[in-house]
């Protein structure tokens, strides 16, 4: 979604990178001559407590060059990394396009999933395998331990991996989280990510004209209110309003909670469902700032403006810190000091600002959707000022350059997307809320309980981020094209 | 003369590991560095007239198939009828009786919900646990390997599996990553019972309740254990050395030679192949095979020659995430202390109390020690042994241990310091109090063994109990390091046989009795036999 908050400044309200749109998706909607132009974000500076900096660079010499000046051992140790991480990324990518099985099932189309799940396995060889079971298993503070010793440089790679958690990096299960988002990719090169022009709600406009080429009917402003059943059957959905919709197929694109305790009535479904339904876990943690500026802010550690300003600034100082900030989040409170992602889209896309201004967009970390007492519109300042007064430190001409703010709290994020709990991911991306068990165990398929109602949503495998990856399969298993 | 075998060190694991060789044919020698054979279970004197085994105290699960195997079946262990009790407010405590009924009584005082889960839940853990058993009874399974041998255990772990029928599979499958406070936040509401149980997902390891892998390590500690009995391992009736004490008498009779003081310095190698031990002093004994029953990294990087294993190797065994946390603080007591409110004392005390009162104050407790810090406020387990075995102190008077965690071995400030020790003595002595005032009168004498004396006294690598903790990224084939977990090392004829291999810590001579078979079969296969 791309609004203009303050006149003239354009935002992504929400999302603000792209990075796993799955590439056959890209082809086979033909994405790019809809529209989709995806502008490399080129860098990430992580300013230091001590006034200096951590760079990385499109070059990667470059990149080399500046971890070395930081420790000679980790610049080395990168280069391996970046390599088993591209290796793992590549073992999980099938998985990525294949429907779960069933592993407690013994239909003949689960046997076979289960084999080709197995044998994808045994296909790594014993060394990649427990790579990638340490990386399932472990924290990304433990991992990345493994490899490295300088600790911004753990701080910033273990941010990607506590990104839509409840966790800190230091807990179990955050390795993974890292993995994934390690497969951002962009015409083949891993962990590339990017900005699209006009802003990330143009990435759905896209998509959108695509599927009206193909003759799909899009109707807006048209809220459903339930999904009709009749005799065990979805037959069509109830808007808001009253006005029924038949057709012989629902697919909601939902989150679980939304698709299977809202939308139908949870007495039309097994209890074993509605329980696990129940379990499932959203927490949404994060929150959003965007700014509408009237200078670029000027970093203490890499003063001037230069090209940093085209890529990311983290605010991930070290692993402490980012313990710290979840910490906090845990009893209850949002992050005084949190982890911050932070890029200025009007850098490369200058239609986002009026000439010579800027949009800046945050992305924040903790912010839990049961805040102590509740989010009211007191503590949505609070915790934009907790953010503002934590950007300052590093860039102090920040509080003069405001022209407009925005602060979304999860609690915000769920009454304006309807996103469960404001979690980005319509469900966390846990351990045990992946592959057949997201978001159900039985019901991974893409199909519920309900004949003829599917789920197509970021709550289902694989989920998260702006994959698409979800609905390409769940629509292929609609047209009985398993994979 | 030449062994088949040597054996370093007499704990549970390394008897039982000598005793199954020896049943089989083999010569073999156990080297014990300290006076006498126990390992953890050993009581030693920690005040005058005063003796503890503050390692020992339960029994851990000894898998009955080494029982059956060694002839240990006359050994009585004794369960608490209440195997733990928590405080659930002023003068008010959980008790938790093992028996199932009773705890749905025991519960329903403070939440009629969770006492109407009870019986369901409790015997769902205890399924989950079974499945566990099982899977510790057996060699962890090889993914690379497609042998036979290596394939029908598997199935039967398969077989295992559907028996827990579809939702128990599920159960399975979802609960190993999770958190063991989301796993209880699903079921249950009472915060003092989601304590009882949390508190086990985090004994021994660094992470707090709320970390992943911590409902495992919650199943882990309760294998071998009759559903509903949380907590419920119990101890030895004859002793804290009763069992190691049967099994080096199992060992003697099987032909076993036990060398106690001989402290092993070295392994000796020649041509890519272990050779035998080097014992302090210089003597070399030379050995067909030797297994160690020491942690893997005091074993590999403290006891081989590094010439004999390749960089990759040794970087994973550095990697092995040790990290003691706990420290056990120890009383000796003029009288038992009081603590009021607490039903059936007698009972109760016989079994722990957890003195955390809920799955926060535990979480916080573990705040402190991922930045390298002694929690202020520690999660406290009480256990008196000396009601368990009167003769561990005077007529009338009492050895009091505590367990206290979170006592990193690392601290961000440095080496532990005699303040530090004093700190944490006070902290813990205050935490007792708090449930049973008038304690710190009671107290004759109070020694803190923080994890570095842990370490020294024990040969533990970081005071670790665990020899390497028992989290999803360190069992299975990932104990003790991935590649290496069918306890051969890349050293030819070193093996291992400590809590450090699978199935891992608490697993009385689980890890021994499958190393020494592993040792067997090793050797059929190499004659030519049938494997």
């Amino acid at each position: 979604m791309t609004e203009e908050i303050v006149p003239g400044f354009k935002f992504s309200v929400f999302s603000y990178v792209v990075s796993l749109l799955r590439p056959e998706i890209i082809r086979d909607l033909e994405l790019p001559r809809h529209g989709l132009q995806i502008l490399p974000l080129e860098s990430t500076v992580v300013p230091l407590d001590n006034g200096d900096y951590l760079g990385s660079w499109a070059d990667p010499d470059q990149t080399r060059r500046e971890l070395a000046r930081h420790s000679p051992r980790d610049a080395e140790a990168a280069t391996l990394f970046g390599r088993l991480m591209h290796h793992m990324a590549m073992a999980v990518r099938p998985i990525l396009s294949m429907v779960p099985p069933d592993p407690t099932s013994l239909a003949p189309s689960d046997l076979r999933g289960m084999l080709k799940f197995a044998g994808h396995f045994r296909s790594l060889g014993a060394e990649r395998f427990h790579a990638l079971y340490k990386l399932m298993t472990m924290s990304s503070a433990d991992y990345l331990d493994e490899w490295f010793e300088f600790d911004p440089l753990k701080a910033t790679k273990s941010a990607s991996g506590i990104i839509g958690t409840f966790l800190g990096p230091r807990s179990p299960g955050t390795a993974y989280v890292l993995l994934h988002h390690y497969m951002g990719e962009i015409d083949g090169a891993f962990r590339a990510w990017g900005f699209q022009k006009g802003g990330t709600g143009a990435i759905s406009e896209t998509i959108a004209r695509a599927a009206r080429a193909h003759g799909a009917e899009i109707r807006t402003g048209a809220a459903v209110d339930r999904v009709l059943v009749r005799n065990g059957r979805a037959t069509g959905v109830v808007l808001e309003g009253g006005e029924e919709i038949p057709a012989a197929i629902v697919v909601s694109g939902l989150d679980p909670r939304r698709t299977f305790l809202e939308l139908v009535e949870p007495a039309q479904l097994p209890a074993d469902v509605v329980e696990g339904i129940r379990r499932f876990k959203f927490r949404g943690s994060s929150g959003k700032v965007n700014l509408a500026l009237s200078e670029l802010p000027n970093f203490t550690c890499l003063p001037g403006i230069g090209p940093q300003h085209r890529g990311a600034f983290s605010i991930s100082p070290s692993l402490d810190y980012l313990e710290r900030a979840y910490d906090d989040a845990k009893y209850g409170e949002f992050s005084r000091n949190p982890y911050m992602d932070i890029v200025i889209p009007s850098m490369i896309d200058p239609g986002m600002a009026p000439p010579g201004k800027h949009v800046m967009s945050i992305f924040v970390q903790y912010a839990p959707y049961n805040l102590t007492g509740g989010w009211t519109d007191a503590r949505r300042e609070a915790f934009g000022d907790a953010v503002v007064n934590t950007l300052s430190r590093y860039a102090p001409n920040i509080k003069g350059a405001i022209l407009g703010r925005q602060v979304l709290t999860p609690s915000d994020i769920e009454r304006t997307t309807g996103l469960t709990e404001g979690n980005i991911f319509a469900g966390e991306l846990a351990l045990h809320q992946l592959f057949f068990l997201r978001p159900v165990a039985g019901w991974a398929d893409y199909r519920t309980p309900i004949e003829g109602y599917w789920q197509c949503g970021a709550g289902t495998h694989p989920g998260g981020g702006i994959m698409g990856a979800s609905g390409r399969l769940a629509a292929l298993e609609i047209l009985g094209r398993r994979g | 003369m030449t062994y088949d075998a040597i054996v370093i060190g007499g704990g549970v694991n390394g008897l039982v590991a000598a005793a199954t060789l020896a049943r089989a044919g083999s010569r073999v020698l156990v080297v014990e560095r300290s006076d006498s054979t126990g390992g953890l279970a050993n009581v030693a004197e920690f005040a005058p007239g005063f003796r503890v085994a503050p390692l020992g105290l339960d029994a851990g699960w000894l898998p009955p198939p080494v029982a059956r195997e060694l002839g240990l079946g006359a050994l009585e262990r004794t369960l608490p009828a209440v195997p733990v009790a928590v405080p659930a407010g002023d003068r008010e405590w959980l008790a938790l009786p093992a028996d199932i009924p009773k705890g749905v009584e025991a519960i329903r005082r403070y939440s009629p919900a969770d006492a109407a889960q009870w019986p369901a839940f409790a015997t769902r853990i205890g399924n989950l646990t079974a499945f566990l058993e099982s899977l510790y009874l057996l060699p962890p399974p090889d993914i690379d390997s497609s042998a036979l041998h290596d394939l029908f255990p598997l199935l039967g772990i398969a077989r295992k599996l559907r028996g827990l029928g579809r939702a128990g599979m599920i159960e399975l499958l979802r609960v190993m990553p999770m958190s063991v406070q989301e796993y209880l936040d699903d079921s249950l509401e009472c915060e003092p019972l989601k304590a009882a149980i949390g508190a086990a997902g985090t004994a021994e390891i660094r992470q707090g309740p709320r970390s992943g892998g911590t409902a495992f390590v919650m199943l882990h500690h309760h294998v071998g254990v009759s559903a509903g009995a949380i907590r419920g391992r119990g101890y030895w009736k004859a002793g804290p050395g009763a069992l190691t004490d049967a099994v080096a008498d199992a060992a003697r009779q099987a032909g076993v030679t036990i060398r106690c003081r001989a402290e092993v310095t070295g392994i000796s190698a020649a041509a890519d192949r272990a050779t035998g031990v080097i014992l302090a002093g210089g003597e070399t004994i030379t050995a067909r095979t030797v297994l160690s029953s020491a942690d893997p990294a005091s074993t590999l990087l403290g006891m081989v020659d590094p010439v004999w294993l390749d960089p990759e190797f040794l970087l994973a065994v550095r990697n092995i995430k040790f990290r003691g946390s706990s420290a056990r603080v120890l009383y000796a007591l003029d009288t038992l202390p009081e603590f009021p409110g607490l039903p059936d004392p007698a009972d109760v005390l016989r079994g722990v109390l957890s003195l955390s009162p809920s799955l926060d104050q535990i979480e916080r407790a573990a705040d402190a020690a991922k930045y390298g810090r002694i929690s202020e406020d520690p999660h406290i387990e009480v256990q008196i042994p000396s009601l368990r075995w009167p003769g561990l102190a005077p007529d009338g008077k009492h050895v009091l241990v505590a367990t206290a965690q979170w006592a990193p071995y690392r601290l961000a400030t440095g080496a532990w310091t005699a303040e530090h020790r004093e700190d944490l003595g006070r902290a813990v002595t205050a935490g007792i109090e708090r449930i049973a005032p008038g304690f710190s009168r009671t107290v004759r004498e109070r020694v803190v063994g923080a994890p570095p004396d842990l370490e020294a006294t024990f040969g533990l690598t970081e005071g670790a109990t665990t020899q390497g903790e028992m989290t999803l990224d360190q069992i299975l084939f990932m104990r003790p390091v991935p590649g290496a977990s069918r306890y051969e090392t890349p050293l030819e004829g070193l093996y291992l046989c400590g809590a450090g291999t699978h199935p891992g810590s608490r697993i009385a001579g689980g890890p021994g009795w499958l190393a020494a078979r592993q040792v067997l079969r090793n050797r059929r296969e190499r004659r030519g036999g049938t494997p």
